[in-house]
């Protein structure tokens, strides 16, 4: 093959067009919803009964009973106790699986489409006649306050929780999970009463999609369901979460973490929201994925991290903006400094057209790949259903996403990011971390890992005794394939902030990026050498006198060793 | 009525390059993607003493630009196009993949082969992937409770260093990595004759051949690798090892095995085996310890499918307070029943349903499929074996499972794992 070839990136072939028809739907005379998508693919089937309502639907003072009743749908019902019903669903090679989630409760099956009319009598029991029997309700509950301890011990799991409490204050987004009291209060008369009260087939979409005839399954589902009565869904309002002046800096002490879990969130929109798209392509050129700025700065450039994103996490009744990284913990303080400069630029400075056409190509040729498998396509649809988006919403979505410009961009951006007024989480060794990230924020506290405040003025104190003193003139000797180079750097310390010069036999540069951790220093020297621009990063150690460390350059294979001693020393500073 | 059920052969299609790279076509036109799969024959199992971590570390390189892409342009490229894209290191193996829409697939084979003909090799790519290597480590196993477990229980089971090392490695000896190591590798392992690509998806294979032949066909061949023995003694390394984990919020143990390679007949009765004792809400174990003794907290297990030997897991972080012996009692008991009873009837019948379900799923994307036919391409020599590995499993009696479980999952030839809660939890 000629070189010319593979100098240029190839053309793509003819595109291949890719239709989502609109699924089927019905309702019956009680109000369930029927959604059915027919793919005759393989011989598979899933279904979903969604319902609108989740966690945030907890009564007053019973945090977790929503998904207490989800969990124990499966653990007994009339006619089956929990092993039968294992053994049943399983003998099958299926999956029949509850859960709750901030807005919805969804019960998930998908089964070999040989099996779907058995599938569908199971669902029918879960739903319609659990026994929500006081021996698995019992042991629900111990394992559940373990999971909760167990939980306490993961990183995010605090991050997140912290996030949650900061953002939305009084409403019940705020709340990740039920505490392990929620947790002993839950009884099965409040369980029996609840799932009586809220699982309502005007409350409710079923979604087929897979190997399925649409006739038959209505009729079907209709046999199921149809008998189900109609009732009150109970109407709920909800606190708006606070308004934010400051941004503060929330620090859960974790000793001896190797990493800071990096969390900075503001609120930003919910799911219904027309900026949706805008905030979306938004999101693609900051930090979705593995060619966003955010992970372009942090790991790729910087090596900080092995992974920085930002997301959009759009519920029903709010959403949140989010930057996250889990960084080592001496990059702590230089993480947030890079994280508060993309979520500036994309705010100042307008996306370019290559940059937006990128994002927009990603989000409308990932579509296909996402609706591939029938579980995707379900969720897809599920998604569309239970935020009541409109019915083409599937078959739009990637004009939709097309339509953003950079002026939408911009806008959303400045709308939805607020690094005034934003929180900073980090989760790990407070007592490295505070001296790294205090500068950032305007209001600092610090828990342990239970959720206990602590006292702030005790932590950090150790490394800022222990800076070292930089300022003065230093001569130092590198090593080069065994020879001895001298090279002097003159150093002005502020703080923590370090400035000056290096001096070489080939130039000088000037120093930038310079800062001083304790007794580590590491700076960065632009130097002009022959007419090029050349930079030197500096790693050194600062011991009274003397200093060691390395220097090293692209112009050079590995990284120089240095030894050397002050031979200035400010009068101001001596002592 | 399950044992009836016949699954339509996928379409496949294999031939070789005349550098020796080994190509295979799966064409199904449901829907308008295309996945790109390319393994290369390394994987952990070939990496030296002192230089741990060199197949993974390896693995960030390839992100790191080649003499006509540049660095980190990889991901952008493909994020562009609307695909998706990853690398994964195991012992066995170095994968890299694509999923694209149909019309990039030239996209995906010039990519792929611009990195295996002329890989950037630099000191600054080397120190830069080494910290996020490093990162990656931190992240995934330093900073987990429980996070060392499996890497430690590998160093019980195997003797031989190829199959007892960690795939992440040490970080000493990242640090270690030169440039000229990372060039050598590349150069010895890297190769055309020592890789498998599969395309899997929506495409005309007529056009598809001509593309590969334009972008692989001219990359030039290398001699083979060297050798590699990853044979092992029946006996494990070590039966015992209390670890102190300072994250762990539990005590947990771990119980491991060394059992046949994959695809044997008595690796695929141990797996069955496994599916029965651990996989599900209805498997014995779940039965006695979550539910029955309430002993436990997470129950967990799973097979780890090598070339060479091979292992299977059972582990549990139990409740406060209880008996971990009591526990390991419990499960080698119903090992016990196995191995003397067999499996019953329902459960046979639970397992044939389970088989069927999970062959038809991962039929369903493009990219699973690719992935699974790249493995027999490359561990067997055979990637139509994919259209008879359900009916290999299907054909296991429960006289097999039983005489397997008797004869591997014993208590004189186990490695057992304490995990110690030591710190700060």
């Amino acid at each position: 093959m000629t070189q010319a070839i593979r100098k240029t990136v190839p053309e793509p072939l003819a595109p291949a067009p890719f239709n989502i028809p609109q699924p089927f739907q019905t309702t019956l005379p009680n109000g369930l919803k029927i959604v059915i998508f027919e793919d005759k693919r393989l011989p598979l089937v899933s279904y979903r009964l969604a319902f609108y309502s989740g966690d945030v639907n907890d009564p007053e003072g019973a945090d977790g009973l929503t998904s207490a009743m989800a969990a124990m749908l499966n653990e007994g019902t009339l006619n089956y106790s929990s092993l039968a019903l294992a053994e049943k669903i399983e003998r099958l090679g299926a999956g029949i699986s509850a859960s709750s989630s901030a807005d919805f409760t969804v019960l998930a099956a998908s089964a070999l489409s040989l099996y779907d009319s058995e599938i569908l009598e199971l669902m029918s029991e879960i739903i319609f006649r659990p026994t929500f029997p006081e021996d698995e309700l019992d042991l629900y509950k111990r394992n559940s306050i373990e999971n909760l301890k167990f939980q306490r011990s993961q990183p995010n799991f605090l991050a997140s929780e912290q996030a949650a409490r900061i953002l939305y204050g009084e409403h019940p987004y705020s709340k990740v999970s039920p505490t392990p009291a929620d947790i002993e209060k839950l009884s099965r008369s409040a369980l029996v009463d609840f799932h009586r009260r809220t699982l309502l087939p005007n409350n409710a979409v079923f979604i087929a999609v897979g190997d399925v005839t649409r006739d038959s399954l209505v009729k079907e589902i209709e046999e199921y369901f149809g008998d189900w009565r109609v009732g009150d869904a109970d109407v709920v309002t909800f606190y708006e979460p606070p308004v934010r002046d400051d941004v503060t800096l929330t620090i859960v002490d974790r000793p001896g973490s190797a990493q800071s879990n990096i969390v900075l969130a503001n609120i930003a929109l919910d799911r219904t929201n027309p900026d949706y798209f805008a905030v979306t392509v938004m999101n693609q050129v900051l930090g979705a994925g593995a060619s966003s700025r955010v992970f372009m700065n942090l790991r790729e450039e910087k090596g900080y991290t092995y992974g920085a994103y930002t997301r959009i996490d759009a519920k029903r009744l709010a959403g949140d903006f989010e930057a996250t990284a889990e960084v080592r913990t001496s990059v702590t303080g230089d993480s947030l400094k890079e994280f508060f400069y993309e979520l500036n630029r994309i705010r100042d400075e307008k996306v370019s057209e290559d940059e937006l056409a990128d994002a927009k190509n990603f989000l409308t040729g990932v579509f296909p790949i996402r609706a591939e498998t029938q579980e995707g396509l379900t969720n897809l649809i599920l998604s569309q259903q239970i935020h009541n988006l409109p019915n083409d919403y599937l078959q739009t979505y990637r004009q939709e996403i097309d339509r953003i410009t950079a002026d939408d961009v911009r806008r959303v951006a400045n709308k939805y990011i607020i690094p005034d007024s934003i929180a900073i989480v980090i989760v790990g060794d407070a007592e490295e971390i505070l001296p790294q990230a205090r500068q950032f924020a305007e209001k600092i506290e610090i828990f342990d890992t239970e959720g206990k405040p602590m006292d702030v003025s005790e932590y950090g104190r150790n490394s800022s005794e222990e800076r070292a003193q930089a300022t003065g003139k230093w001569s130092l000797v590198l090593d080069f394939q065994g020879q001895q180079l001298p090279v002097a750097l003159t150093l002005e310390q502020a703080d923590d902030v370090i400035s000056g010069e290096l001096e070489t036999m080939l130039g000088n540069g000037k120093i930038a990026d310079g800062k001083l951790n304790g007794k580590k220093l590491t700076a960065t020297a632009i130097a002009e050498m022959e007419g090029n621009t050349v930079e030197f990063v500096i790693n050194g150690s600062i011991d009274g006198d003397s200093m060691t460390g390395t220097i090293s350059a692209p112009i050079i294979p590995e990284p120089l060793s240095f030894t050397g001693m002050r031979d200035e020393k400010p009068k101001t500073q001596s002592n | 009525m399950s044992e009836k059920f016949v699954l339509a052969p996928l379409e496949i299609e294999q031939y070789t390059l005349s550098n020796g790279l080994r190509i295979v076509l799966n064409r199904d036109d449901a829907v308008p993607v295309v996945a790109v799969a390319i393994y290369y024959d390394v994987g952990s199992r070939n990496e030296r003493e002192g230089r741990t971590g060199f197949a993974h570390l390896f693995e960030h390189m390839m992100f790191q630009g080649s003499e006509n892409v540049k660095k980190a342009e990889h991901f952008q490229y493909i994020m562009k196009a609307g695909g998706t894209m990853n690398g994964t290191t195991s012992s066995e193996r170095t994968n890299y993949f694509e999923t694209l829409p149909a019309n990039q697939l030239p996209l995906g084979l010039w990519l792929e082969s611009d990195r295996m003909r002329s890989l950037a090799v630099t000191q600054e790519n080397l120190d830069n992937q080494r910290e996020a290597v490093k990162e990656e480590k931190r992240l995934r196993y330093d900073n987990q409770p429980y996070g060392q477990i499996f890497d430690l229980i590998n160093e019980m089971i195997y003797k031989n260093f190829a199959n007892a090392h960690s795939t992440i490695g040490s970080m000493e000896h990242l640090d270690d990595a030169t440039v000229e190591d990372v060039r050598e590798f590349f150069r010895t392992y890297y190769a055309p004759n020592n890789a498998v690509l599969v395309l899997s998806g929506a495409f005309e294979p007529a056009d598809a051949k001509q593309l590969i032949e334009t972008y692989f066909g001219d990359i030039p061949s290398q001699p083979a690798p060297p050798g590699l023995d990853v044979s092992e003694p029946s006996e494990v390394a070590e039966n015992f090892r209390e670890w102190e984990d300072k994250l762990a919020p539990f005590p947990a143990f771990l119980l491991g095995w060394k059992i046949p390679a994959r695809r044997s007949p008595q690796f695929n009765a141990l797996y069955l085996a496994g599916k029965l004792l651990y996989d599900g809400e209805s498997s014995r174990l779940y039965q006695k310890l979550v539910k029955g003794e309430e002993s436990v907290i997470q129950l967990f297990g799973f097979t780890d499918e090598r070339r060479g030997p091979s292992s299977i897991f059972v582990g549990a972080i139990p409740k406060p307070e209880k008996d971990l012996s009591k526990i390991r009692d419990t499960i080698m008991t119903e090992i016990k029943h196995i191995a003397a009873d067999g499996p019953t009837a329902d459960e046979m019948q639970k397992l044939h349903n389970q088989l069927i379900n999970d062959a038809v799923r991962m039929r369903q994307s493009s990219q699973s499929r690719a992935q699974q036919i790249a493995e027999f391409a490359l561990y067997d020599g055979d990637p139509t074996l994919i259209n008879n590995e359900l009916e290999q499993l299907l054909a296991i009696i429960p006289d097999q499972i039983r005489a397997a479980v008797n004869e591997y999952l014993n208590n004189e030839n186990r490695a057992l794992l304490d995990v110690v809660p030591a710190g700060i939890g």
